[in-house]
């Protein structure tokens, strides 16, 4: 596919680098000639300088020949234009916009065909700030990932002594909680990925991926280790944009406290958060952190631009005995070293986010993508089209679907024929119900399904799709 | 006549298409039914680019039958490129293609599309064929071969389905 990908910033990168494994043809254009020079360094791939929304440097990016265009510069105006542009002069079948300003996602016709014609918009800020939430959520998850508009979840649990199942084999789940449906997708034992079976022995320490319909995760959980304390009390440290936004959507639920360091900023906070008590100062300041009695803390969130700083305050935190510390780390090498030591939970913004941003690049009909295990592994939602003899998939039993090592179907999402009526702004509209089956060795895959695949290396993601793209019969 | 004849007008046949990559390609397919057929470009575009986004209609050695369902389309139509310089497809064999039929059907696809495109397929595996499709000095000629292919072979055809 041909790609363009305007702005080489921290998105536009992490992007490039997970396209360009693809075979892809990707062409990257920014204003600075130095972020261009970095990623060709590290990449292959063309880089166009100049101002990403101006027609001429669109057509030196290749826009006559592009597939698709992925505008992620820092500026949602500058996004906005250059869809419209690609739209207008170029025919771009597909367009893919940042934005970070809520404003725009508030008014869904200014992104329609007649105006600014941006087909999916994404707000990395927003998916940081939902993922980051959900762990709040369910505190003792290491990761809690949702498909099919959340019906489904996907949880990873690091299993500790106590909990029912550890030290029995899987096949136990069923006579421990009959009347839920889970799926272990996956174990991973240290870095070694154990693929289950029914008498696999779950032990302490495995980091376990289980699958369950999303009201049912809570017990599921359970089975792996002891439930702690619901979360009360929360630090946040860093009131930027993600901060603000976190703060913002939790502070009706939990006591929640932000440290932010310049006071322009903690003004806006102070008028913008109406529960939240701001404090102005420094969260690796040992005296700050004590005199705002962070041992009481449940949860303590290092938000702040600088990783360095978010590495060195959820460390500190810990020490001084908060009981849960999360902190943005966006170096792998830097995730790899802290995350299960000083700090319980490292989040890659990057890594979070770009899932949504790929499944709309990826062949075939994919709904949701989540990167795993910090990109070593992958979750899917793909959306199975055709019928026996157009496709691989459909109108099979999961036994009988080839499937590469290591990738297991874990659940489908099926439409069952019924409608629901709801009301979306005053307008009744009537949706189709859908329900979860959880994946077993007899179930059968309907046209239309979403199936949730998990793939426990990102080598295997290739196969998986090429499984489910439809034969060349499918009209 | 075999099938394929039916749904191919000579001025269907566009030879030696200069064209970058596969956008273009069906930039200029959806001008020729718009011109020819008077079915709007934008949505043969769309067709096209939707069907192919779940699966490459890429046969291999060249070849690829785009296809697509167009809504109020009455009678299934075909279009035959041949390209100047080959584009990526993302085929089977990985090769870039250079000849290309389009075939557009109406939206409730049914068995007699099916046979369409399993003769097509059948056509296009014939060496020979594939050939001198690329050596014909012009669209009337392509046109022929198109109209008088099985016409010495009439077991291709029922070999074929």
């Amino acid at each position: 596919m041909k790609i363009i990908i305007l702005g080489a910033g921290q998105v536009g990168s992490s992007v490039a680098e997970n396209l360009v494994s693809e075979a892809n043809d990707i062409t990257v254009v920014d204003t600075d000639p130095h972020l261009l020079q970095l990623m060709q360094n590290r990449l292959d791939l063309r880089a166009v300088v100049g101002n990403a929304a101006s027609p001429s440097i669109m057509r030196q990016a290749g826009a006559d020949d592009a597939d698709l265009l992925i505008a992620v510069t820092q500026s949602d105006q500058t996004n906005l234009c250059a869809c419209r542009i690609a739209r207008s002069l170029f025919n771009l079948p597909t367009r893919i916009a940042r934005l970070r300003s809520a404003d725009y996602v508030e008014y869904p016709e200014l992104l329609d065909d007649n105006n600014f014609a941006v087909d999916f918009s994404i707000c990395p800020e927003q998916i940081v700030t939902e993922y980051i939430r959900k762990l709040i959520e369910f505190p003792t998850a290491l990761q809690v990932l949702e498909f099919a508009d959340g019906m489904l979840s996907l949880i990873a649990v690091r299993a500790v002594a106590g909990g029912p199942l550890v030290g029995h084999p899987l096949a136990d789940l069923r006579r421990h909680i009959p009347n839920v449906d889970a799926r272990i997708a996956a174990i991973y034992r240290g870095e070694k990925p154990i693929i289950p079976s029914g008498e696999t022995v779950i032990q302490s320490g495995d980091e376990v991926f289980c699958l369950a319909a999303t009201r049912h995760i809570r017990q599921v959980m359970r089975e792996l280790r002891k439930l702690e304390n619901p979360i009360r009390r929360i630090m946040i440290a860093g009131g930027g944009n993600i901060g603000y936004r976190l703060a913002r959507s939790i502070e009706e639920r939990y006591e929640v406290k932000v440290l932010e360091r310049d006071n322009r900023r903690t003004d806006f906070l102070a008028l913008n958060l109406t529960k939240t008590l701001v404090l102005q100062g420094d969260a690796t300041d040992e005296e700050l952190l004590e005199s705002e009695n962070i041992e009481d803390m449940d949860m303590f969130l290092s938000l702040t631009n600088d990783e360095e700083d978010n590495i060195m305050a959820a460390s500190l935190a810990k020490r001084m005995g908060a009981r849960r510390t999360l902190a943005l780390i966006n170096r792998k090498s830097y995730v790899d070293l802290v995350q299960g030591g000083p700090i319980d939970i490292a989040i890659s913004p990057a890594q979070a986010s770009i899932g949504t941003l790929l499944a709309h690049v990826r062949r075939g009909d994919v709904a949701a993508v989540h990167s795993l295990r910090r990109g070593a592994a992958e979750a899917l939602e793909l959306v199975a089209h055709g019928d026996r003899a157009t496709s691989k998939i459909v109108g099979r039993k999961i036994e009988e679907i080839e499937l590469p090592r290591g990738v297991t179907i874990g659940a489908v999402v099926r439409e069952t024929g019924q409608h629901r009526l709801i009301h979306r702004e005053n307008t009744p509209v009537m949706i189709p119900e859908r329900e979860v089956i959880i994946a077993h060795h007899d179930t059968v895959i309907e046209s239309e399904d979403h199936v949730i695949v998990f793939c426990v290396s990102k080598k295997q993601v290739a196969k998986v799709e090429k499984l489910f793209q439809v034969g060349f019969g499918f009209f | 006549m075999n099938l394929i004849a039916q749904l191919l007008p000579s001025s269907n046949v566009v030879v030696d298409l200069e064209a970058s990559s596969k956008k273009r390609v069906f930039e200029q397919a959806g001008l020729l039914f718009e011109n020819n057929q008077g079915i709007a470009r934008s949505t043969v575009f769309d067709s096209l680019f939707a069907r192919e986004r779940l699966g490459s209609t890429g046969l291999g050695q060249g070849i690829a039958i785009p296809h697509g369902r167009i809504k109020g389309l009455k009678d299934a139509v075909g279009g035959f490129f041949r390209l100047e310089s080959p584009v990526q497809f993302d085929a089977p064999d990985g090769k870039p293609v250079s000849l290309m039929f389009v075939l557009l059907v109406p939206e409730q696809a049914n068995e007699h599309h099916l046979q369409l495109l399993s003769e097509l397929a059948q056509m296009f595996s014939d060496r020979e064929f594939r050939e001198s499709l690329l050596k014909a000095a012009d669209a009337d000629e392509i046109h022929s071969m198109f109209a008088n292919w099985g016409s010495d072979a009439p077991d291709q055809l029922s070999a074929a389905l």
